[in-house]
This record gives structure tokens, C-alpha cells and sequence, in this order.
């Protein structure tokens, strides 16, 4: 089947469908990782910078950092990821015990953006920009880092990447992934930074079990 | 301002500038620039980078049919439907056919580029399809019914007490002219919208040829609404925004956010490989890439010209522009303004339609020190230049007879040694006498400086005295 388009482009350049690609100029050396406490300090070190809170949590820490942020910030109802690290903390009974009402992670998206809290897990860290790398599933919807007003991401150390290059070579074969750096934000009114614009207004990140 | 214009008016807009737009345009690019030169500082490899980026770009371009082909096939294998147009008018009515085949009656959209190209939302209102723009200083505009003032800042031009009243005629809220207030309302119109919407129309910053993904860079989050809540979503991308593979998005991502908005990386950045593998996972379930050329397959013939399509739209350029900085948006006529728009717009237009563009700069270079791909833009505005006054493949010559005279004659006068020191003896006792016109029209307003051609004479004086 012919397609003009291309063979407009064809025409312009001089080529055929059968001229040869070179090959493509060599990529820049990627950053080389410091320790990884180091690189832990960073990435809060950025987060905050971008209006991120989050810090290291021990697991032991988990109920008593979760009252404390149902409480903060209001948190009636919930929606949570299933992962292997979000089960382990018992996540769930800890927001039952606690009041919240949780909304299943594929219910009907009116009612996932009712929910003041999401919980989901990044897949890896990058720390020179403070962003989170999240895949998606059955298990771990788009929608949970995206509609409620709070995003809370829970992560481990091994999920630290040094740059870019490595995340690309590990996810670049999933079919939906996305970057977060810092609350939804905007600056269309007069310049002046706005948090939540659409999506969450809070982001917070712990990294759990290394103190 | 959508659909293609007839003719860019660049003097006439300029002679009547709104005395809102300079001081507001200058506000947002003197942050923008700022913040771009801070990471900019940050980072030593820089100038490795822009070399590495430019580099791609260039080879991308060079295959772009082959890249594209690329795409084409695991993009289809990721189960998601391409679509090619060669003009606004095909894409507009492949976008309008695919609405009206799902029974579309509302579309959200996110801020894109090429959909302003095209002018697509006049022509799904002609369908009866309603589309809402969602990035809030694009919403903002849309209730305002004017265009963009700023490729980042779309709105700057308006104050706050301004889009107050805007929201209260518009949404009928109570609204106080406060940038968190509004904001807040404009979250809750639009979540609303969102929700309801049928389809979700968006524009692209990268395809990697290698995989066949869609890449999205946002920082409201209104990108990923739009591509998570309706089940339909198209996009619409111009050819040049092709990519070889991931590797080469490592230096793209670099470069893009810190040049645009002196951000390290945007808000949002996501990956989109054809529609949702579940209904659970949320995501749409029908994924469609219009892929557009309107005109960027002429651009290709033009070995100096085609560097344009090297373009990432970080609009570096025109926040670094002092042209751009006191005309704003509007000036340039198009969905893409600035100095890139500038070198971009008489090409995919003609020349003739766009020949004031290539003279709206000062050729200061800074468009082209910034650029984070290297575009020559200085270089490719003296060469479109000459393509105005001489004429080209697409157009006829637009220069006045008189003007390609005098030009003529100069040359010649420039090329012979002896007419030149003929002429530098008696010019200047000549002018100090006579202003014939087109000269007098200077002269009325301003007085002519004398006539001096002393290098000759100081070169001799020179050359004698170092023997």
C-alpha cells in the first residue's frame, strides 16, 4: 500500500524505501551514581524543591506516619495499588483501623476522583530531578496517582536509578509508564505558581527501610 | 488563530501593539529565560548535549520516512490505528470522522501545537463536537474567545482581575481574582468535564521510532487526564517529531524542560504504547496517531531550510527574542510564533504569504546560542531573506522593482574597486546636498549621518606607518 505522505518525504530528500539508515550519532556517557544514601539525600533534597515532602520511613514507622497524614490532611476515603510492598505494610488494615474508607482500585472513575488519598508504588527513582517512575496494571490503575487530591508514593532503595539511560533500558517495554516530579502545578495566571491544578496538590514520598 | 492565514501581517500588528502585550510577554520571558540559565549553569556537559541533540536531529531528519515506518509498524502492533495526512483538511476530517463514529459529542483537549495548525477546533464545532481545552491557560483563552499570546504562557497577557470576570460572565461563579482561587474553580469545571468527556484530543512532544510510543511532557496533569479518563483518545503530531529510539529520548528529556520553563523535568512525562492492556488498568481503550504533514514534506527540499524540522518547541528562542519580547504571539500570524515561527511559517505557507517573517528580527543570534538542537535561525532567516527578494520554487519575487535596482547597483558599485573609490570621494559632498527619494523619507524624521568612508585612506596610513 503506498502512502503519500511518506512518499512525498521520499520525494524531498531524494531517498526510496529501500535507502539505508546510518546509524544514529553515539549518546553521552549517562551520570555515574553516588552512594546511595547519598542518592537518597539528593532525591528528597529535589522533591522538596518541587513542593514534594516524603523522607525515609521504617516499617515499624508505617501506621503512625499514615495516622498522622489522615489526619493532616483529611483523608475520608482512599484508593490503594495491590503490590507485593504495599500488601507486606498491611497498608489496608492500617487505613481501615484508622476510619478511612477505601474505594477499589478499578472502580468506576467518578468515584476514584472522590477519593482524597491514592497509594501507589514507584518502580524506580530518579534523584538528580526528584521524579518517581510508575508503571501501570490491573493491579496499579493510571488513575490512582491522578485523581485524588493526595498522592502518597511508597518506594524502597532498590529502586534507585543513577540516570535516565537505565530506566529507559528496564521499562521501555511496558506499555503505559509515567514520570512524576512533584505535585500537579501552573503558572498561567499571572506566573504565580499553583499547586493541584488538575491533578494531586500533595505528593509525598517515603522510602521505606533504609534509615 | 487557527487554520492557515493568508498573509502574516507582522507591520501592521506591530504599528498597533496592545500596551498589555510587551509588558506581560516580557514578564514571562525574563522568568522563563531566567530559570532556563540557571540549569543551564547547573549542568557543565550542556554544550555536549545541544551537540549530541542537534547530531540526532539531523540524522532523524535526513531518515525520516524510514523512522517513521518504524513507528508505523510497532506502533500498529501495540494495537493502536495510524492515520497519515498530507493536509489540515485531511487531518481535521479524519479527527471529525473518527468523532462522529464513536458518537462524540464532547472532546478535552490538551494543549497542542499541531491541533492549533490545523484549526481543528472549528472544525469539529462545525460537526456539532464541542472541544474543550484544558490546559488552563488555553481554557482561560478559549472562554475569552481570543488566542495565544505565549507557546508556555498562552495567557499572560491577561490580569487576574480579567479572568475573574471572564470566569464569573462565563462559568456564572462567584470568582475572586485570585491566581489559587481561579485555579482551584478551573479544577473543579474541568474535572467535571473530564469525566463526562467522549474523547480525548492531545498533541505529542515525542514518537520513539523504536517501539512505537507516544511521548507526552505536561505539568498540570490536564495531558494525563486527557489520555487516562475517555475511552477514545487521538493525537495529532507533525512528521518532524519523530525520534530514532529511548536512547536518544535520555538527551532530549535533558534538554527540553530545562530550556522551556528552567524546570529539570516536567510535572508529568508519560510513555504511551497503544491503548490499555485491561479495563482495569484505566487508559483508553482506542488509541489513534494522526501523523501530519501540511506542508513539512516541501520543507524537506530545502537542504538549509529543512533544519527547522530539528525543532523540539521549548520556545527558548522567542523567550530569549528582544523582537518576540515586544510584539509577543499574535505578531507572527500562526500557530507558531517567535523566531522559530519566523523561519518555520514562510516555509510551510510560501514566501510570499509570509515574507515579512524572515526580516522580524534583529539577527542579534541569541535564538541560535539558546536553541538546545543547534538550529542555525539566524542563518536560515538571511537565507529566507534572500529567498523573498529573489523569488523561489513556490513563489514569485516579492521585492519592489526599485529596491532590487538599487540593490543591483550596489552590488555592482560594492564589486568594482574603482567605482568604489569614485564613490567614496564624492558621496559624501553628494548627499550632504542632495536627498533624492527614497532617501528624503528618512531624512523628514531623522537628520542623515554624514556620508564617511575613511578605511580606505586609514588602512594606507596604516600599512605605511608599520613598514
Amino acid at each position: 500500500m503506498t502512502n503519500p505522505v511518506l512518499e512525498n518525504i521520499r520525494r524531498s530528500l531524494g531517498r526510496t524505501d529501500r535507502s539505508p539508515v546510518g546509524l544514529r550519532p553515539a549518546i553521552y556517557v549517562p551520570r555515574q551514581p553516588k552512594t546511595v544514601d547519598a542518592e537518597i539525600s539528593l532525591f528528597f533534597a529535589e522533591l522538596e524543591k518541587l513542593a514534594g515532602t516524603g523522607g525515609r520511613v521504617a516499617a515499624a514507622e508505617i501506621a503512625a506516619k499514615l495516622a498522622a497524614l489522615v489526619e493532616t490532611q483529611e483523608i475520608r476515603k482512599a484508593t490503594l495499588w495491590h503490590t507485593p510492598l504495599i500488601e507486606k505494610l498491611g497498608i489496608e488494615k492500617i487505613l481501615r483501623t484508622l476510619g478511612v474508607e477505601l474505594i477499589p482500585e478499578n472502580a468506576p472513575k467518578a468515584e476514584l476522583a472522590l477519593c482524597d488519598l491514592g497509594i501507589t508504588e514507584a518502580d524506580y527513582i530518579l534523584p538528580e530531578t526528584g521524579t518517581l517512575v510508575l508503571h501501570a496494571s490491573a493491579d496499579m490503575p493510571r488513575a490512582t496517582s491522578l485523581l485524588p487530591r493526595v498522592h502518597l508514593a511508597l518506594t524502597t532503595p532498590d529502586m534507585l536509578r543513577p540516570d535516565l539511560h537505565q530506566v529507559f533500558a528496564e521499562g521501555k517495554h511496558n506499555n503505559y509508564m509515567v514520570f512524576i516530579s512533584g505535585p500537579s502545578r501552573t503558572a498561567d495566571i499571572e506566573l504565580t505558581t499553583a499547586l493541584g491544578v488538575h491533578g494531586p496538590k500533595d505528593l509525598h514520598v517515603w522510602m521505606v527501610g533504609y534509615l | 488563530m487557527s487554520g492557515k492565514p493568508i498573509y502574516v501581517d507582522f507591520a501592521g500588528y506591530t504599528e498597533n501593539v496592545p500596551a498589555s502585550i510587551p509588558a506581560a510577554v516580557q514578564l514571562a520571558t525574563s522568568r522563563l529565560a531566567g530559570g532556563r540559565a540557571a540549569r543551564v549553569a547547573e549542568l557543565p556537559e550542556w554544550e555536549d548535549l545541544r551537540q549530541i541533540a542537534s547530531d540526532i536531529r539531523s540524522h532523524t531528519v535526513e531518515h525520516i520516512d524510514a523512522y517513521l515506518t518504524k513507528f508505523e509498524q510497532n506502533f500498529t502492533a501495540a494495537g493502536g490505528q495510524i492515520h497519515f495526512a498530507a493536509t489540515d483538511k485531511d487531518a481535521c476530517q479524519i479527527v471529525t470522522d473518527i468523532a462522529k463514529e464513536h458518537g462524540v459529542k464532547t472532546a478535552v483537549k490538551s494543549k497542542s501545537m499541531a491541533t492549533e495548525e490545523i484549526g481543528l477546533n472549528d472544525a469539529l464545532a462545525k460537526a456539532g463536537i464541542q472541544a474543550i481545552e484544558t490546559d488552563l491557560g488555553e481554557y482561560i483563552i478559549q472562554l475569552a474567545g481570543t488566542g495565544p499570546s505565549h507557546i508556555l504562557a498562552p495567557a499572560v497577557h491577561l490580569k487576574k482581575e480579567e479572568i475573574a470576570d471572564i470566569f464569573s460572565d462565563k462559568l456564572g461563579v462567584d470568582a475572586p481574582p485570585d491566581p489559587q482561587q481561579l485555579t482551584r474553580i478551573a479544577r473543579e469545571t474541568l474535572r467535571a468535564k473530564f469525566l463526562q468527556a467522549d474523547m480525548g484530543i492531545s498533541g505529542g512532544n515525542f514518537l520513539i521510532a523504536e517501539t512505537g510510543t507516544l511521548v507526552m511532557v505536561t505539568n498540570e496533569g490536564n495531558g494525563r487526564m486527557v489520555s487516562t479518563m475517555p475511552d477514545l483518545q487521538v493525537v495529532v503530531v507533525g512528521f518532524d517529531k519523530i525520534i530514532p529510539d529511548w536512547e536518544s529520548l535520555t538527551i532530549f528529556l535533558k534538554l527540553l524542560a530545562r530550556s522551556a520553563t528552567g524546570q529539570k523535568m516536567s510535572t508529568y512525562t508519560q510513555f504511551i504504547t497503544g491503548p490499555r492492556r485491561s479495563d482495569d488498568e484505566g487508559g483508553p481503550k482506542e488509541f489513534h496517531i494522526v501523523i501530519l504533514d501540511n506542508g513539512r514534506s516541501k520543507i524537506l527540499q530545502d537542504p538549509i531550510g529543512r533544519d527547522v524540522l530539528k525543532c523540539i518547541r521549548c520556545s527558548a528562542c522567542a523567550n530569549n527574542c528582544p523582537v518576540y519580547q515586544n510584539v509577543g504571539g499574535f505578531a507572527y500570524g500562526w500557530f507558531i510564533s517567535g523566531p522559530i515561527g519566523a523561519i518555520y511559517t514562510p516555509q510551510i505557507l510560501d514566501t510570499q504569504a509570509a515574507r515579512e517573517l524572515p526580516f522580524a528580527s534583529t539577527l542579534c543570534g541569541a535564538c541560535g546560542d539558546v536553541c538546545p538542537v543547534k538550529i542555525p535561525i539566524p542563518n536560515i532567516l538571511r537565507h529566507l531573506r534572500r529567498r523573498v527578494a529573489e523569488g523561489d520554487e513556490f513563489a514569485g519575487t516579492s521585492m519592489p522593482a526599485s529596491i532590487r535596482a538599487a540593490a543591483g547597483v550596489t552590488s555592482f558599485a560594492l564589486s568594482q574597486a574603482w567605482l568604489y573609490r569614485l564613490g567614496s570621494k564624492i558621496l559624501p559632498t553628494v548627499t550632504s546636498i542632495v536627498q533624492p527619494y527614497p532617501l528624503s523619507r528618512w531624512t523628514k524624521i531623522r537628520p542623515l549621518p554624514a556620508f564617511s568612508a575613511k578605511f580606505r585612506g586609514w588602512w594606507k596610513s596604516r600599512k605605511d606607518g608599520t613598514k
